[in-house]
């Protein structure tokens, strides 16, 4: 007791505290002698089903508390059915289905109904499930009922509403570089579970290009139907007069289709490695370590939640403790056993911390996954682990619509009713043993990919201190380009003729061959928000193959070269290869190097068509392409191209002009850049020098 | 012809019903008291499951961060889970003389790091060594996240705390025979919080701003919105400066709690599978002993009339983001319910105007919301608009366009469907939150500190009921104009990008 008093009255000192200090303070037991009441009994509502005569299975139950009546549908779909060329189509499926109207009403006519009783009606497509749901106050059940019933029955997909679908898709995919943590969660299950299924591909423009109405009206009849969905409704009714309602309404749909099939299974083989995702207007690295997860239905999964928890799961977890409370390293950091009911999910440790201390982070991180492989977890440690599950269970069964969404999902994906209790049951049989057992046997360090997405210029420590880095590739692919202006034996034979015509207008085809290297000097203005900006650029060519371009620019020289095989990019801040957006715009540059274009009827990968009169497109193998619109005399007068800028595909206009004679060959000495119908930039040719003589060597030498 | 209107006047009778017969129902079950310390309380009794959300509410929040200490209202929400004098620690005496060995340090180092360029670097240096020693040595006590590690262990979900511009709450849940566990916590926390490995929690703080603010165009945007439309107000901060964070101690927390964390200061609500008297008998036995201390006074700066449109803008290769905010008086105002019909009619679901002319038909934007009160209500505030471009079209096309749809509102009355739906949705709105521990218990005391009566939350919706037509007309001219707009957006980055010219 003494010592308690001592205690308070230096508190009283050093912190300032009011010399009144409570003394009652040590009437205050310990938590540890407190004694509870005995557990709560669970009570759990009786929610039995129904099958109507159609196959579709109803779950009603009934809640007084507060005068709602809500429900929804769970559909055997989802956008792993999608095919590989349509990605999108089971989301578009699940928006449009609602916001496209039913067969009678229009979008907007459901939007006002529903909205002016507050009630709501939606529809969504997920990965393995899709969903109806609707909301209502009680006085206005019927009315929102009959739309429920409408728009699952009748749905449209309206064309209108189906353009604005794909628009606002395609913005999304415009914006899925912004935020680090989605690039983050995008990588990493795109990585882990590979790209070529439809666990881990990626949508991209050309995939909501093909997307038709019919389409959607396809997917939808094929997934829609009674026998292929449950159906629950809850709140303040009586569930006679409910049963009733859902039989009128549901029970004459005939709507018939094969069951169908299981989802496609994962079969992705482990990706170890260091993967970086650079964004550099970041302060922070968001990162993701890991590899597939396991199912639900595992017996080991209890056991590896109780592991995860004390890996990763919360305020008491080992994660937590020693990355965020001990070393301050991170506002957020996490780790857990990612299982599905259907598939294997992810295993993903995540955190986040300022870029300085990105490695130190990570290898924190990983320490704490070896530390739990290796030793057993102390008793405090899993005791917590362990009653944090079983003191909290009484939180699954809260409130009557936890079980009924638990129940359906039981439902749906084949599991016994009494899972959660197995699971139960599982969690307080384990032991220390068993943490370390599934530890041991489930987390593999040897597949384990790193995903990190910051700034590795303010990396104190290198990211290939954890090992070999792969860059992952952030481009958006650009949207299926308008398809190539068809072509025949006419039109090639035409496009043909344009081009040696632009061949002797600028001097002859042979003069144009003599070519074997140029280097062209070139004063630019660039247009920015600012203002005016100088740049002096310097275009060294040779027709074996290499290119380099080097700019000087007010915060420093950028030299970038490119021979078709290899290439670098170097910089005020170091020499590297070049990202993919950046080879992939330096690929363009090259094919689109005067002599190159000039004598594009003799280089075997590409083909010149005519597309106008006095227009030609040039297209190469890897599917790039340019338009040249010749003026009357046959010159070059504008190039058309689609460009990859960070916002997504621009279309570049370039207007060259001021043609004149350099060792007998007509020459631009002024272009003017537009990108996306505005001025970009404006160039004067200083010089041009042809064939001095340039060798390979000297091109390609690194600064 | 009779039974017809007959019906329609029932209709319109309905809600009101609803209302009186909500709030009758939920007094019943309702008990407010206060301890002499002054101390409120707010116990609701939900017997359907065997459990209890707790929210503790403190009337302090960012805006009253001292000048120079931005983040110190948020940091308390980080120190929650640091423990207490008993839990949390080895021993608390010896802890107690470290902890204080680490501020006399600190304060030496501060001293000599005044000094500027003129400070001895020798010395600088050796204090920083004997910094990191006495904070290592402070550290070799601590019992780490004990605190949170028996509330996890008892049960406990939902554990958090959030900082609001207004106010600061701490919350979870237990099952209800663990009742006794968060008064016995709570209370020796409120009586005695202990701001043990404060530093380390200061670089989450800072690591918080990371991810908030610096790492994400919205959090950037939104910080330069407030910075530019406050001068005077602390509402122009929004999370804390970088370099305040980085220099807050652990001294001023202790006379920051002093001054807020009075009893008169916090409400706490307790809502589930309790029986009221107990609750009351609990509260005097744990938080009873807690002596009555002065309340804080409130904010004094008063935002000077704006003079002028306030425009910035914020360089980035991110995709465009639209936002801009109306200087607003604040939530006890006469047209503080008028400001909520009128977000209701520009961004409601799906039939609000925003959506409907800007997403739906012209499809210039991905999203657009407007919000009523931002960041906090408490002191006069902004009426906050948002929008995202869809691609292919620039911040400059929807600010037009928001701006026709404002004007809109100023010329011409907003027809009596709209006003009715918009009305039915706020009151279905409410219904539609009563039916959680956690929403109720964060709802209840909200209402108590911010309206001054948790049954606001009920009789708010007949100020909802009586706003009219002429009443959006009035508010909207009265307060879209331009003089009183700020706005922000995106630009893109003026550096030069790699595209080259031939």
């Amino acid at each position: 007791m003494k010592k308690v008093l001592l205690a308070l009255s230096l508190s009283a000192l050093t912190w300032a505290q009011p010399a009144a200090a409570p003394a009652k303070v040590m009437t205050i037991p310990s938590y540890k002698s407190l004694k509870f009441g005995p557990a709560p009994e669970i009570k759990i509502p009786d929610i039995p089903m129904f099958t109507l005569a159609n196959g579709m299975k109803v779950y009603l139950l009934e809640n007084h508390e507060l005068p709602l009546v809500s429900g929804f549908a769970l559909v055997r779909t989802g956008n792993l059915f999608d095919p590989k060329d349509k990605i999108g189509l089971a989301e578009l499926t699940g928006t449009v289905m609602r916001s496209g109207g039913t067969k009678s009403k229009t979008g907007e006519q459901l939007d006002e109904q529903l909205e002016n009783v507050a009630a709501s009606v939606e529809t969504s497509i997920g990965e393995s499930n899709g969903r109806i749901g609707f909301s209502a106050l009680k006085e206005n059940v019927d009315d929102v009922l009959a739309i429920f019933q409408d728009v699952m029955q009748n749905a449209e997909f309206r064309q209108d509403k189906l353009d604005l679908a794909k628009q606002q898709l395609r913005s999304s995919i415009s914006r899925r570089n912004d935020d680090p943590g989605d690039i983050l969660n995008r990588n990493f299950a795109e990585i882990v579970y590979g790209r070529d299924n439809p666990y881990g591909w990626r949508m991209e423009y050309e995939h909501i290009d093909n997307i038709k109405r019919d389409d959607l009206i396809a997917f939808y009849k094929r997934y829609f139907f009674p026998a292929n969905m449950i159906l629950a409704v809850q709140g303040d009714f009586a569930t006679a007069d409910m049963r009733a309602k859902i039989e009128k309404l549901f029970g004459s749909w005939s709507a018939k289709q094969e069951p169908v099939p299981a989802f496609p299974p994962v079969t992705a083989k482990p990706s170890p490695g260091v993967y970086l995702a650079t964004k550099n207007d970041v302060t922070q690295t968001n990162f993701s370590f890991g590899h597939l997860g396991g199912e639900l239905k595992d017996p080991n999964y209890p056991a590896l939640s109780v592991m995860a928890d004390i890996l990763g799961g919360g305020f008491s977890s080992r994660l937590f403790k020693n990355v965020r409370t001990k070393l301050g390293l991170a506002y957020s950091v996490s780790g857990g056993w990612g299982a599905t009911y259907d598939h294997p999910g992810l295993f993903q440790v995540s955190g986040s911390t300022k870029s300085q201390s990105t490695v130190d982070t990570i290898q924190a991180a990983q320490s704490e996954v070896n530390r739990i492989r290796t030793t057993e977890v102390t008793d405090q440690e899993l005791d917590t682990a362990k009653q944090s599950v079983l003191n909290s269970f009484v939180f699954f069964f809260d409130s009557p619509s936890k079980t009924l969404s638990r129940l359906m999902t039981y439902e749906y994906y084949g599991y016994p009713k009494d899972f959660i209790f197995q699971y139960q049951k599982g969690v307080q049989a384990t032991t220390k043993a068993d943490v370390l057992r599934v530890a041991k046997q489930y987390l593999k360090p040897e597949d384990i990919a790193i995903v990190a997405v910051g700034k590795p210029a303010d990396f104190v420590k290198p990211l290939t201190t954890l090992g070999p880095v792969k860059e992952i590739d952030l481009s958006i692919s650009e949207p299926k380009k308008a398809p190539a202006a068809s072509s025949d034996s006419a039109s090639l034979a035409r496009g043909r003729s344009l081009i040696q015509k632009a061949q002797q207008a600028v001097g002859g085809a042979d003069k144009l061959a003599a070519v074997k290297d140029f280097t062209q000097s070139v004063e630019a203005a660039l247009t920015t928000p600012q203002g005016s900006l100088k740049a002096q650029q310097t275009n060294q060519w040779m027709r074996s193959g290499a290119f380099r371009q080097t700019q000087q620019l007010p915060f420093g020289k950028i030299q970038a070269y490119y021979d078709g095989k290899t290439n670098w990019l170097a910089s005020p801040q170091g020499v590297m290869e070049m990202p993919p957006p950046v080879l992939r715009q330096m690929q363009g540059e090259k094919m689109r190097v005067f002599f190159e274009l000039m004598l594009a009827d003799r280089n075997p990968e590409w083909t010149v068509n005519a597309v106008a009169e006095n227009a030609v497109e040039i297209s190469s193998k890897q599917g790039d392409r340019v338009r040249i619109d010749f003026d009357s005399s046959g010159l070059p007068a504008k190039y058309s191209y689609q460009s990859m800028g960070m916002q997504g595909p621009t279309a570049v206009v370039s207007t060259p002009s001021d043609y004149r004679e350099v060792s007998g060959i007509r020459l631009p000495h002024k272009v003017v850049i537009e990108q996306g119908g505005q001025k970009f930039a404006e160039a004067t040719v200083s010089e041009w020098k042809l064939n001095s003589g340039l060798t390979a060597e000297e091109l390609s030498k690194k600064p | 012809m009779f039974s017809a209107k007959l019906k329609i006047v029932l209709l319109a009778a309905a809600p009101f019903l609803l209302q009186a017969q909500n709030l009758q129902e939920f007094e019943k079950r309702v008990t407010e008291f206060t301890l002499p310390n002054g101390m409120r309380w707010i116990v609701l009794e939900r017997h359907e499951a065997p459990t209890v959300a707790f929210n503790s509410f403190v009337n302090a929040g960012a805006v009253d961060d001292p000048a120079g200490q931005s983040s110190m209202a948020h940091m308390f929400e980080h120190m929650i889970g640091k423990g207490t004098t008993t839990v949390g620690t080895t021993n608390w005496s010896a802890e107690q003389k470290a902890l204080q060995r680490v501020e006399d340090v600190y304060d030496k180092f501060e001293q000599e790091k005044r000094k500027g360029a003129k400070a001895d670097k020798t010395a600088l240096k050796q204090l920083e060594a004997e910094l990191k020693d006495a904070i290592e040595s402070a550290n070799s006590y601590v019992v780490p996240n004990e605190f949170t590690r028996v509330i996890d262990e008892q049960g406990g979900v939902g554990f958090n705390a959030g900082t609001a511009q207004d106010y600061t709450t701490y919350f979870y849940s237990l099952p209800s025979n663990k009742t006794e566990l968060w008064f016995l916590l709570t209370s020796e926390w409120f009586r005695r919080p202990v701001f043990r490995e404060f530093y380390k929690e200061r670089d989450v703080v800072r690591e918080e701003r990371r991810m908030r603010v610096e790492s994400s165009t919205q959090g950037k945007l939104m910080e330069l919105l407030m910075a530019t439309a406050f001068m005077a107000h602390p509402y122009r901060n929004m999370i804390g400066w970088a370099s305040e964070i980085e220099a807050l101690r652990a001294k001023q927390a202790d006379a920051f709690y002093q001054k807020y964390y009075a009893p008169g200061n916090i409400t706490m609500a307790v809502v589930g599978n309790v029986k009221p008297a107990e609750i009351k008998r609990m509260a005097e036995k744990y938080f009873g002993t807690i002596p009555a201390r002065a309340l804080p006074p409130s904010v004094s700066a008063v935002e000077p009339e704006q003079e002028g449109e306030k425009r910035a803008v914020l360089e980035t290769n991110s995709q465009p983001f639209l936002l801009m905010g109306y200087k607003r008086p604040d939530q006890n105002h006469a047209d503080d319910p008028v400001f909520d019909v009128v977000a209701g009619i520009l961004s409601s679901g799906r039939t609000g105007l925003l959506y409907k002319e800007l997403v739906r038909d012209k499809r210039i934007a991905l999203a657009v919301q407007a919000g009523a009160t931002f960041p906090s209500g408490k002191y006069d505030n902004l009426f906050v608009l948002f929008d995202v471009p869809q691609a292919g079209h620039t911040v400059e096309e929807n600010e037009k366009a928001i701006y026709a749809i404002l004007e809109r509102l100023k010329n011409e009355k907003v027809d009596e469907a709209t006003l009715q739906r918009v009305k039915t949705k706020v009151r279905a709105g409410l219904i539609r939150q009563l039916d959680s521990n956690t929403g109720l218990a964060s709802q209840l005391p909200f209402y108590s500190v911010m309206y001054g009566d948790w049954r606001v939350m009920f009789t708010g919706l007949k100020d909802i009921e009586k706003v009219t037509a002429d009443d959006v007309q009035r508010v909207a001219k009265k307060y879209f104009a331009d003089d009183n707009r700020t706005v922000v957006h995106t630009v893109k980055e003026s550096a030069p990008k790699q595209e080259a010219s031939r």
